[in-house]
């Protein structure tokens, strides 16, 4: 994908300017600024405390920036109260790092609790919750308590919540901390078969290997800076190589943008 | 699903997970309708017994002269300024007369060398059946004793100067179980519904997240306030039933219970008291969402 194709599609979010500084006075994020089109991809790079959650937990509102402005689906996320903001919600799926499952919950309910909340028709909760474990390999896991599942298997049924109601925008914080190679190819897979329906994905993660040579734009954060926007050398992933063809990813260059 | 499938499930897995604090609450609002409820049907039935037995309730004013026409409206005038009353009724010196004799009965030959006129004339008034004119019932005695040409005024005074405290003391408790009543239903179900908004508080903050409107979140709650009432209130209600009928089971026909007869609340009463008990729960539980659901 080129810069000419990105900025031809409508944009998905849009940061101007965005800062936040948390008290006493420690800035997480400063003058950010980044547009991500409708349907693209998005990698969000750099160590502990660069500001990748910070940027994730601006995009879904749970906070308020300090300066700038924020768009979600051209709206100003800021501004967005009540029954609009709760629409809104319902069109991105977050994955959190500290995955926020409802341990005393199954794996089914808590999946199906971003369907319920847009009142889609129990069947299709049903089938929907079915077809995300299978897809996932947590089918054996559909009656257990979140809170008696491994960290990894926590991590997957948390993306699962995430993409249950498919979102127009999904956010995955460190999608694939504690996940083995085999669930790290599943996740991807998924994220990938989403993205391919349309859904514009922004994953902050540490994981190299995701992202290094993929086709798709990385943002790299460093201090709450932005240090680079370039893009993967585009030769793919290959445990997931096959699930993007068969999806029909398109090639990257891997240039700087 | 719709919106109202949605919020009965959710209202149910609530209830489900907090049953024994729910079960709690319920057992208080019914105890507190319970405790209201056989006060205020003990009120009822006092006010309807005394409305029989003060049937015969009337003050007799015994009058210096036997008033003229023109000087009966007069008087009659002067007593309605008091207040509305039932019934004014004059009774001339030869009518006293002949109902003294008529009570005598066969041993009216007492009378014979007795003039007819010997008794004095009278004014019977008869107030109105109203809590508010029995309450009254001494000062109008002492109003008509200074209406010009009275003797005396004579009525069941200690009867009705008993009844009227009795009634009074009722009403009072009949009160403060009410205030009971509105204490317990408001803050104890105020306190269950904060207790499960500290208890869901992760829920709540992650349905926030994933897109539930307000109403969403917050319609379960005022449910739950509904239920409490609703449930409590029958409770109570059933509860005092089965009592009622017991002591009327047990009590017919022997002693005081037999004077008067005692009958359990209209469905109107009934209505009103589920209805209010709804509305006391419902309002604590929007109270305590107001206060501490944050969304």
């Amino acid at each position: 994908m080129t810069e000419a194709t990105t900025s031809s599609r409508t944009a998905m979010i849009e940061m101007i300017k965005v800062c936040k500084k948390f008290p006493p006075n420690v800035m997480a994020l400063d003058d950010i600024s980044v547009s991500i089109a409708n349907g693209e991809m998005f990698f969000l790079i750099g160590r502990s405390g660069a500001g990748k959650t910070t940027l994730l937990k601006l995009l879904c509102n749970m906070e308020r920036p300090t300066n700038g402005l924020i768009e979600v689906a051209g709206m100003n996320i800021n501004q967005v109260t009540g029954n609009k903001l709760a629409k809104l919600r319902q069109k991105v799926g977050v994955a959190y790092q500290d995955f926020r499952l409802l341990t005393d919950r199954t794996v089914a309910e808590n999946i199906a609790i971003s369907m319920e909340v847009s009142y889609k028709k129990p069947q299709i909760i049903r089938n929907r919750v079915k077809s995300l474990l299978s897809q996932l390999q947590l089918e054996d896991k559909h009656d257990i308590l979140t809170g008696d599942l491994s960290r990894g298997e926590q991590q997957r049924v948390a993306l699962a919540r995430a993409v249950a109601n498919s979102p127009t925008l999904i956010l995955v914080d460190e999608p694939t901390g504690n996940l083995d190679a085999t669930s790290t190819r599943q996740v991807m897979e998924l994220l990938i078969r989403c993205n391919n329906s349309g859904a514009t994905i922004v994953i902050a993660t540490h994981d190299e290997a995701l992202y290094q040579h993929s086709t798709h734009r990385i943002m790299k954060l460093h201090n709450g800076k932005l240090e680079s926007l370039t893009r993967g050398d585009g030769r793919g992933w290959p445990s997931v190589a096959g699930a993007r063809d068969s999806a029909g990813a398109t090639d990257g260059s891997g240039d700087e943008i | 699903m719709n919106f109202w499938f949605s919020i009965f499930r959710q209202t149910g897995r609530n209830l489900r997970q907090t049953w024994t604090t729910q079960f709690m609450t319920c057992l208080t609002v019914s105890l507190s309708v319970l405790i209201f409820s056989f006060f205020y049907l003990i009120y009822l039935n006092m006010l309807n017994a005394g409305d029989k037995v003060s049937d015969d309730l009337r003050l007799v004013v015994y009058l210096e002269e036997e008033p003229g026409p023109e000087m009966q409206e007069q008087l009659r005038l002067k007593i309605s300024q008091f207040d509305e009353v039932q019934e004014i009724k004059f009774i001339s010196k030869t009518e006293a007369y002949n109902r003294f004799a008529e009570q005598l009965g066969d041993n009216r030959d007492v009378l014979t060398d007795m003039p007819t006129n010997f008794l004095p004339a009278s004014i019977e008034v008869i107030p109105l059946k109203t809590l508010r004119s029995l309450s009254q019932i001494k000062l109008f005695a002492e109003y008509l004793a200074t209406i010009p040409g009275s003797q005396k005024v004579q009525y069941g005074q200690q009867w009705v100067e008993r009844f009227y405290y009795f009634i009074q003391l009722l009403s009072i408790v009949v009160l403060l179980s009410g205030a009971l009543l509105i204490l317990t239903a408001t803050f104890m179900v105020a306190s269950t519904i904060r207790l499960t908004i500290f208890g869901r508080q992760e829920e709540l903050e992650l349905l926030k997240l994933v897109g539930a409107t307000n109403n969403y979140i917050r319609t379960p709650f005022l449910l739950e306030g509904i239920l409490q009432g609703f449930i409590g209130s029958l409770l109570g209600l059933t509860s005092l039933y089965i009592l009622f009928q017991w002591t009327a089971r047990h009590f017919s026909g022997a002693g005081f219970l037999d004077l008067f007869t005692f009958t359990f609340f209209p469905p109107g009463i009934i209505i009103t008291i589920v209805l209010l008990s709804i509305v006391l729960c419902t309002a604590g539980s929007y109270t305590s969402m107001q206060k501490f659901l944050r969304i």
